[in-house]
């Protein structure tokens, strides 16, 4: 799943904590078996079942119960349209809204299984993917008892492909639905003639400008779900309260700080092939401190038995809970790779590229960042698809540099073979954080042992994501993070390796600012392949840019370890998302 | 942290000294006779017991302040992470904690309190640098807030008239200004300022946050000032100083400056520990300073290991106490000493 960038620049800056901390006891420590398991982190598998039909019944599951969920992370906008947070969409795909496929956690293999959701079945696509028709399937109510019809399914696509309303929201369906890129929306451009949806009884049929092999995916998303036309459903008013097609209904919501869901009547198990409703109602609690939240879950007393969270432990308290509360330790994997970016127009000389990957301390800046080692960060990075997406080699980027180690002298000769000693590399930092600067403190230490010259720039946790994305300004390293929508490489290297036009779009998530002609041609090409040869392609892909042109030295992948009370069964991690699975819970 | 306390009870007044008009300044030569005001006071401190132990301890941590750089080079420790000394890696174990000394670990003296999990500061270090920034920066802002309190005091008391409330206006409407918002609001325009140095954005903190505690605390000493001016003018040896026509300045500095000095120690010395606490206060909150080592800061950091590394957040935590309540009692020992109403 995509995380747009501003989430991505908070994690960085350790405010959201969802991406957080890492380990495995890479460093001395053992974490041995309460490590993240690194084949699976962004795993969300390839597998589908286009069969599955509801109710889901989870065996031993007992009904009733409230789930308190806090967080430190506030809850912005619950628009399905602009949901594109992994907290938000995934609360909202997992309890409130359906769309017309969505994910299964598999018990099993501990991954995500694609499945039908409004949807009967994944969809049926042409030869070659450049029109895809699904059937919407009857019986499936809004909350207020209003049978949800194709209609209502097209107009909540209409209403996401609103760019202006919905500037935070995915824009997948600009990109690749056929006039996606001009249809203003039903707000802003106030018409909802759109040639490409077309509506045929219960059937959609959408046509693709390109072809568009992974629509099943992107139906995942809650900017795929149904909408009701009218007045209820302006941007404003929806926000506040999206009309529930999922099992649970909004009761009350005040943005950013709380939310309370309770069971939506309307909703019929047998018509949702992934759900459930066990617990009574969910509260959600967020911007509560960190720390607070880990003593709760530590004490597990009342209230905190039907607790949990889906922040990350903090590394203070990690160590007591996989002790002493394995069992409500629940660790798994993200797909997200955290890379430093080195400006291409300005850092030209690969010789100072391969330098920095021998000077960054990969390790150093984990630990310092407050990350678990091994757990919710992994040092061992190399390729910019985290391990589990298909296609993906293991490779190291520059020859003999094994992947998470750190060695000056090699960043030094390398330097002095370029003839480029202290050379000035400059990168922002949130000077109000107090990861972030013990983070920069590390990053200078190495970078001046290996005989670069860092200068780092002090911003503002709120400034950081805004200072990095403007093309002119004065960096030459730009700090971030990706994380897919899906697992394929089309969702990572068109979004963050083409060139972007930065005059008008500016970087987007092209934070190296790479731009090779030939890259442009392979990614393009690459997208127009058939559909079974597009992962080893995306995966030599990924090795070429990395091996031929260094544009963004890789720092870690991610992980999460995340706690519940003992009262709370069905506790897992969704890989996709790195959120916990909300399909299944249930209160004992 | 909110603005320095001074108290109006404080306000040991002269007015009932005995040998009403007579400046301390014109001390008798025949010393045995009459002893000024200041060597009353320095003589009743030697006396009492709380104000010598709070002294010999605000002396200790004065002098661990200011020979920090001293200490931590004898015992080769070090505040900051620093090109050559042992990475992070060697430092932490995965989770972050520390890998030498406690908590999992036996006491070694290379760090005798320690180090900090997920940074690998030396705690001791951390420390004593964080007693050094405390003291300089409380010491920085008491010396310019009682300068500008002062001043403006003196002025406003002595003026009459328009300047008076002009000045008095001032005052009430520093003093109804929310302190915490201007340090808010001042810390990320300070950060975008200086963004591209990082010492010298270090060095701006500093004085930024002292800017800060002066410009709201000045006021209380200054109408405290002004009100004993407002008295005092209206007595013999000012009148008649006023009559045989001695110049303002002379007055102001000759004649009533001599006789506020009780209540401007004791304001100082109520002053100090106040900002003590209030740099703690706002390195707290992530608004005082970032690059320099603070106690505030280290406290901010070190409160979510309370449980696991105890030490780690109490250290710091006594320290600060020990020194703000050292700071208070002798305060209050000084007020004692120069107030004429205590009799002990």
């Amino acid at each position: 799943m995509r995380l747009k960038t501003p989430f991505i620049a908070l994690a960085t800056a350790g405010v959201m904590t969802l991406a957080a901390c890492g380990g495995s006891g890479g460093s001395g420590g053992d974490s041995g078996d309460s490590g993240v398991d690194r084949d699976k982190l962004g795993d969300t598998g390839d597998a589908q079942d286009a069969e599955r039909e509801g109710p889901v019944e989870i065996e031993g599951a007992k009904k009733g119960g409230t789930v308190k969920v806090l967080s430190v992370n506030g809850l912005n906008t619950m628009d399905p349209a602009e949901a594109y947070y992994v907290n938000t969409a995934s609360i909202l795909t997992g309890l409130v809204t359906r769309s017309l496929t969505q994910y299964a956690y598999d018990e099993e293999s501990g991954q995500m299984t694609l499945i039908p959701d409004l949807a009967t079945g994944l969809g049926t696509p042409n030869e070659d993917f450049t029109e895809w028709k699904f059937t919407i399937r009857k019986g499936a109510k809004f909350e207020n008892g209003k049978e949800i019809t194709a209609d209502d399914v097209k107009f909540g696509m209409l209403r996401a492909m609103d760019r202006k309303a919905f500037p935070d929201g995915p824009a997948f369906a600009n990109d690749y639905f056929e006039g996606g890129a001009d249809y203003k929306g039903p707000y802003s451009g106030k018409s909802t003639d759109f040639d490409a949806i077309e509506v045929d009884g219960d059937t959609l049929t959408i046509k693709m400008s390109t072809p568009f092999p992974d629509m099943p995916y992107w139906g995942t998303f809650p900017a795929m779900g149904p909408v009701p036309e009218g007045p209820a459903s302006t941007p404003e008013k929806y926000r506040q309260h999206p009309l529930a097609s999922g099992p649970y209904k909004f009761a009350q919501y005040n943005p950013e700080k709380n939310l309370t869901l309770v069971r939506n009547q309307a909703w019929d198990p047998k018509t949702d092939p992934g759900r459930t409703q066990y617990p009574e109602k969910y509260v959600f609690d967020v911007q509560v401190e960190s720390a607070k939240i880990d003593q709760i879950l530590l004490a597990d007393q009342g209230e905190g038995q039907t607790t949990m969270t889906y922040d990350d432990v903090l590394g203070a308290d990690f160590r007591k809970f996989s002790n002493d509360h394995k069992d409500r330790l629940v660790i798994g994997g993200q797909p997200c790779t955290y890379y430093w970016g080195l400006d291409y127009r300005k850092v030209t000389d690969k010789l100072v590229r391969e330098a920095v990957a021998w000077a960054y301390p990969y390790k150093d800046a984990i630990l310092a960042g407050g990350n678990i080692d091994g757990v919710t960060r992994l040092s061992d990075a190399s390729a910019l698809m985290p391990p589990g997406t298909p296609g993906r080699k293991e490779y190291t980027a520059v020859e003999g540099h094994e992947p998470g180690t750190t060695d000056p002298a090699k960043a030094k000769a390398l330097l002095e073979e370029a003839g480029a000693m202290d050379y000035e590399l400059k990168f922002l930092f949130a000077n109000d954080d107090p990861n972030g600067v013990a983070q920069k403190d590390v990053i200078v230490a190495a970078l001046e042992e290996a005989g670069f010259k860092a200068t780092p720039i002090a911003t503002t946790t709120a400034e950081l994501s805004e200072k990095r994305s403007d093309p002119d300004s004065d960096l030459n390293v730009r700090s971030s993070g990706w994380c897919s929508d899906w697992p394929a490489g089309s969702s990572w290297f068109p979004p963050v390796m083409q060139s972007t036009n930065l005059d008008e779009e500016g970087l987007g998530a092209n934070y190296s600012v790479f731009s090779e002609p030939e890259v442009d041609d392979r990614i393009k090409e690459i997208l127009q392949m058939p559909l079974e040869e597009q992962p080893e392609a995306w995966g030599d892909l990924d090795e070429t840019i990395a091996k031929e042109y260094l544009p963004a030295i890789v720092t870690s992948y991610t992980g999460t370890a995340q706690a519940h009370g003992s009262k709370v069964n069905g506790h897992n991690i969704d890989i996709g998302y790195g959120m916990p699975t909300w399909k299944g819970i249930w209160v004992s | 942290m909110s603005q320095p306390p001074i108290a109006t009870e404080t306000l040991g007044s002269f007015s009932e000294d005995p040998a009403p008009g007579d400046a301390p300044t014109s001390k008798k030569k025949n010393g045995n006779v009459a002893k000024s005001p200041t060597q009353i006071a320095l003589t009743r401190l030697r006396k009492d017991r709380v104000a010598l132990v709070c002294g010999t301890i605000v002396l200790l941590l004065v002098v661990l302040g200011v020979f920090a750089p001293l200490i931590t080079h004898l015992l080769d420790i070090h505040e900051k992470q620093e090109p050559g000394l042992p990475g992070l890696t060697e430092l932490l174990e995965y989770d972050g904690f520390p890998a030498i000394g406690p908590p999992y670990y036996p006491f070694t003296w290379e760090h005798p309190l320690g180090i900090a999990p997920q940074t690998g500061y030396d705690n001791l270090a951390r420390l004593l640098y964080g007693v050094r920034t405390s003291l300089l920066v409380s010491t920085l802002a008491t010396v310019l807030s009682t300068l500008i309190g002062v001043t403006i005091g003196l002025m406003a008391g002595f003026a009459r008239g328009w300047p008076d409330r002009i000045l008095s206006f001032i005052i009430d409407l520093f003093l109804s200004f929310p302190f915490l918002l201007g340090a808010l609001c001042l810390a990320p325009i300070i950060t975008s300022r200086f963004s591209a140095d990082v010492d010298k954005l270090g060095r701006a903190q500093l004085l930024a946050l002292v800017g800060v505690l002066v410009v709201f605390g000045w006021m209380s000493l200054a109408r405290l000032v002004r009100g004993q001016v407002l008295s005092l003018r209206e007595r013999e040896f000012i009148q008649s100083a006023l009559v045989i026509g001695v110049p303002t300045r002379r007055i102001l500095f000759k004649e009533l400056l001599p006789n506020l000095v009780a209540p401007i120690v004791v304001a100082v010395s109520l002053m100090l520990p106040a900002y003590v606490a209030a740099e703690a206060g706002l390195s707290f909150l992530g608004i005082g300073l970032t690059g320099i080592p603070s106690l505030g800061q280290t406290i901010n950091v070190a409160y979510g290991y309370f449980d696991a590394y105890s030490l780690y957040l109490w250290a710091p935590v006594i320290v600060v106490m020990v020194l703000v309540v050292a700071l208070n009692l002798l305060g209050d020992s000084i007020r004692d000493a120069f107030d004429p109403k205590t009799r002990r």
